[in-house]
Parts: C-alpha cells; sequence; structure tokens
C-alpha cells in the first residue's frame, strides 16, 4: 500500500516536473509579454528611397536611391509607436547608432541566417543605452521578392514601377520589420513584418503598399516630392499601430 | 498567386509557440482551388485521360510567389538572392500499373517513386528564368533526372501573363529502365521485342501558360506542356509499337484566395 503511495507521488512529481518543463518550454508570446514594463524602442529603417523598374525591362534594370533623411521617417516611427504603446508600458527613451542598425542586411543563404543568429539580438545587447529594461522594440526595413514572375528583391521605403505590354503601374511601399527583444535574455520574444493594408489593390508585395493613381500624382519623384512624402507617412501610420497590434503589444 | 485585400476570419492565436518556429500571429493567405489536366495515360501512351487535382496554400499575407511553371516540383528556395534562387526539389511519379492499360498488359506495375533533389534557377532580367531540377529517385526508379526549362515571361496587363519556352529532360538509365525496357519474361508475355534502354536525351518540348488575376480574390490560368520522347525511351518498342513519341499535356484551373487573421 505505501509502495503503491510512493510511487503515485514520484509519478506526480514527475508529470509535475514535466510539465512544467514543457510549459517553460513552450512558453508563449503573451506569457513573455506580461512580465514587460518597460520597453525602449529603436527605428531604424532607413534614410534611403528605391527606385525600381520591373516586369518588362531592358538588359539594365538596376535600382535608383536618393535620400530620404529630411523626412524623418524613424523619428515619426518612435513617436507614433510611443503614443501606442503608452498605455501598457513605460516607454523609456534609449539612444543608439542608428545607422549601424539601418547597415544590417539579411544573408540571402537561410543556413547562414541559422548559424549567425539574428543580428539584431547582438546589436541591442552592445550598442543601446540605456540596458536592463524589460524589452526592446526594434523597428528595421524589410525584403521582399516582388513576384508575379519577377526575380527581383525590394526593401524598406521606395516606388516600384511594373511595366506589362499594354500598360505600367506603379506601387508606393513602406516595407518593415518589428522584433521584440527581452531585455535580460536578449532572446527574441518575437519578430513580425508589417502586412499590407487592406485596401491594397491586386497585392503583390509583402508590406504596406499602395499603388500610384488618379489619387496620388508623384511629382518630381525625389526626396522634395510631397506628394510622395505624404503618402509613405500615411502607410507608415496606418500600418504601425496594426502590427504592435497583431504582435499583441497594444 | 495574389493576395485577398479583404480579411475574411479572424482567429484566436494557438496557447503555446513552438521553439525554433515563427508565432503565427498576423495575416495570412489562404489559396484554394482546383485544376483539371488532360494527360498522356503514362508516360509513351499514345491516349490520354482526363484528371483533377486541388490546389491549396497558405502564406503570409501578401508573400509574393515567384513564378512557377507548371513543370516545376515542389521545392523551398534555401538561397534567395532574388535573382538567384536555389534548394531542394522534391517530385511524385505515380505507380504505372498495367490494370486499365492494354499496351502494358505483361508488362507488369512499376511501383510510384519519389524523386529528391534540388533547383537551381536564374533570372538574367525580369522577363526570362532558367531553371534547371535534378532529382534521384527512390522506389518505383533509382536513377537520376534533369529538367531544364527556359520560360519568357511577357506580363500583358497588371492581370494577365504569358510565359512560355523550351524544355529538355536528361535521364540515367536507372531512371528510364523500369519504364522503357522490356526483357525476355516480359518479351514473352507482351509479343513486343527485348529492348534495354540506356540513359541520355529523354524528351524536348515547349510550354506555354496563361494567368489571369481577375481580381485580389480570384485567378484563373491554363497551360499546355509538349514534349517529343528521344533517345530510347522513342525506341523502346512499347513506344514504338503501342505508343507515341508525342506527349502533350493542357491543364486549367482556378483559385480563390482570402486572408486570415491570427490574433
Amino acid at each position: 500500500m505505501h509502495d503503491n503511495v510512493r510511487c503515485a507521488s514520484v509519478a506526480a512529481v514527475i508529470v509535475l516536473a514535466l510539465s512544467g518543463g514543457a510549459s517553460a518550454m513552450f512558453e508563449s508570446r503573451d506569457t513573455k509579454l506580461q512580465a514587460v514594463k518597460t520597453v525602449g524602442i529603436i527605428s531604424a529603417i532607413g534614410d534611403q528611397f528605391t527606385l525600381a523598374r520591373a516586369g518588362l525591362t531592358g538588359l539594365d534594370n538596376s535600382s535608383r536611391s536618393f535620400t530620404i533623411s529630411s523626412w524623418g521617417l524613424d523619428d515619426l516611427i518612435i513617436q507614433q509607436a510611443t503614443a501606442a504603446l503608452s498605455g501598457r508600458f513605460q516607454v523609456k527613451p534609449v539612444s543608439y547608432q542608428r545607422a549601424v542598425f539601418a547597415s544590417i542586411e539579411e544573408s540571402p543563404i537561410k543556413a547562414v541566417e541559422l548559424v549567425r543568429g539574428d543580428p539584431f539580438k547582438k546589436l541591442v545587447k552592445t550598442e543601446v543605452s540605456p540596458q536592463g529594461l524589460d524589452a526592446y522594440i526594434v523597428i528595421t526595413k524589410a525584403q521582399a521578392n516582388l513576384g508575379g514572375g519577377r526575380g527581383r528583391k525590394v526593401e524598406g521605403i521606395g516606388l516600384v514601377t511594373y511595366r506589362a505590354v499594354l500598360e505600367s503601374y506603379s506601387q508606393l511601399y513602406a516595407l518593415y520589420e518589428i522584433r521584440i527583444v527581452d531585455g535580460k535574455t536578449f532572446d527574441m520574444i518575437e519578430k513580425m513584418a508589417a502586412a499590407p493594408l487592406d485596401n491594397a489593390a491586386n497585392v503583390r508585395l509583402p508590406g504596406p503598399s499602395r499603388l500610384v493613381d488618379e489619387n496620388l500624382s508623384i511629382g518630381a519623384g525625389d526626396a522634395g516630392d510631397e506628394n510622395m512624402h505624404r503618402a509613405i507617412v500615411d502607410l507608415i501610420v496606418r500600418s504601425l499601430p496594426i502590427t504592435l497590434s497583431d504582435m499583441h503589444l497594444r | 498567386m495574389a493576395a485577398s485585400g479583404q480579411t475574411a476570419f479572424t482567429l484566436p492565436a494557438p496557447p503555446f509557440e513552438l521553439p525554433f518556429l515563427p508565432p503565427l500571429s498576423g495575416s495570412w493567405t489562404v489559396t484554394i482551388g482546383a485544376q483539371g489536366q488532360y494527360q498522356p495515360d503514362f508516360e509513351g501512351a499514345k491516349a490520354s485521360m482526363l484528371s483533377a487535382a486541388p490546389i491549396f496554400s497558405i502564406h503570409r499575407a501578401g508573400s509574393a510567389d515567384p513564378f512557377r511553371s507548371p513543370l516545376d516540383s515542389a521545392s523551398i528556395a534555401l538561397i534567395d538572392f532574388g535573382d538567384l534562387r536555389a534548394g531542394p526539389a522534391a517530385k511524385f511519379v505515380p505507380a504505372r500499373l498495367q490494370d486499365g492499360h492494354p499496351e502494358l498488359f505483361g508488362l507488369g506495375d512499376v511501383n510510384a517513386a519519389l524523386e529528391l533533389g534540388g533547383f537551381i534557377e536564374y533570372f538574367p532580367v525580369d522577363w526570362f528564368r532558367l531553371r534547371n531540377e535534378t532529382r534521384a529517385g527512390l522506389g518505383g526508379h533509382r536513377g537520376v533526372v534533369s529538367d531544364f526549362t527556359a520560360d519568357f515571361i511577357v506580363p500583358v496587363t497588371r492581370g494577365i501573363t504569358i510565359s512560355g519556352g523550351p524544355r529538355f529532360a536528361w535521364e540515367s538509365t536507372d531512371a528510364i529502365s523500369p519504364y522503357f525496357s522490356i526483357n525476355a519474361a516480359q518479351a514473352m508475355a507482351t509479343g513486343l521485342p527485348m529492348f534495354n534502354a540506356m540513359g541520355g536525351a529523354h524528351s524536348a518540348g515547349a510550354g506555354m501558360q496563361v494567368k489571369y488575376q481577375i481580381n485580389p480574390q480570384w485567378e484563373v490560368h491554363s497551360f499546355v506542356e509538349y514534349e517529343r520522347l528521344l533517345g530510347d525511351a522513342a525506341n523502346s518498342p512499347l513506344v514504338t509499337v503501342r505508343g507515341s513519341v508525342n506527349q502533350t499535356t493542357v491543364g486549367i484551373g482556378a483559385s480563390y484566395s482570402f486572408d486570415v487573421k491570427i490574433r
């Protein structure tokens, strides 16, 4: 009888230990986020605007870029994210080298990405002050294939013009991704790319984008183009709260 | 496939997440559809049959599918420079059963084969793709198959894309022999002469595909692929006496895409 009770107790302890281990192993993002009280926001989507061509291009289909640092997109993102997150978290100002975060490029070889791990975790540990916040929200440019028969990639902020036999059309995009990095362990709690907005027509880009149509005329196509500036700001302002919400940060 | 522009469903997130896998939260595009195709009964057959297959895919909302030709096997790009992509590829080759095909009586069945290998594709310009798939067989054959395709991809409007180009296939002796060799016992049973099929150039042909994305939800497509058997596949008595070197496949399909949001 005593042996049976002892066996049952041992079994119960083992089951509890295993279930505890399993729950730790399969701990959900929400569980991890519940412990987060203070966050710092890092934005480095870069200050480059890319003009790309796709579809029936000539042999030289290289892209052209110009600086849009005067648009202050990263400051806008921090401001918007702070406003969105302040209800739930204490958002602390942080300092970091924006150019260092913006210069990180995704490796085209998946195995390299797996071996080296996410470079932003290391940067949060070495390049951000103050350390010791519960989590850091890192917002950087995202990369995407153009798809639809095109062997091209675009990233960050830009405009792609598709040339077809009977028409040509352009699409503005603001591709970015958000990471939540644990401020103590520097593990990645979550990473998500901003999704297309619901009103996007015939979406071909996996991120916020919109067609250039009669409602949006592009002028000079440079940093001085206010319509283009406003359209990009609109994409970011509308998509950022949705993405933060999808990550259960709001 | 095009991504849907409207979220159809919102689902709760699962209660836990698996380590090393990205979380499921966010917007996903689900594509469902069907494709019917009229193709030779078996490789080298003179008669054709109608078959249907479902279309199903799920991917992050808006994720742009790279160009796919009807001949492409299932593949994942582990190396992706945008214009140069490579990774593993797999293809299922159904069993060739003699039941229901009088021209095969006496040859016996050939088991289904799983072909595993890799692919590499290169876009020198946006509108032209070169691709090679090289796969080794398991099961029905244990040879090596190498498919070469080239496709010109012409967007006509933002919704209509026409593509097509030449095809060429090479197969090793072990890949061809189970389907085209005739041993002494088979010769006795079928009345066909004995034949020892050797590897080499297997087929050459051309294909064409039209895709019409009606709106962000609906897409229809149609294709035709023609190949002419070459080498010992074409010289086999199974083909010269009872079959045809001309192999044509015609297909048509439609798909519907919608978004699902997982909170």
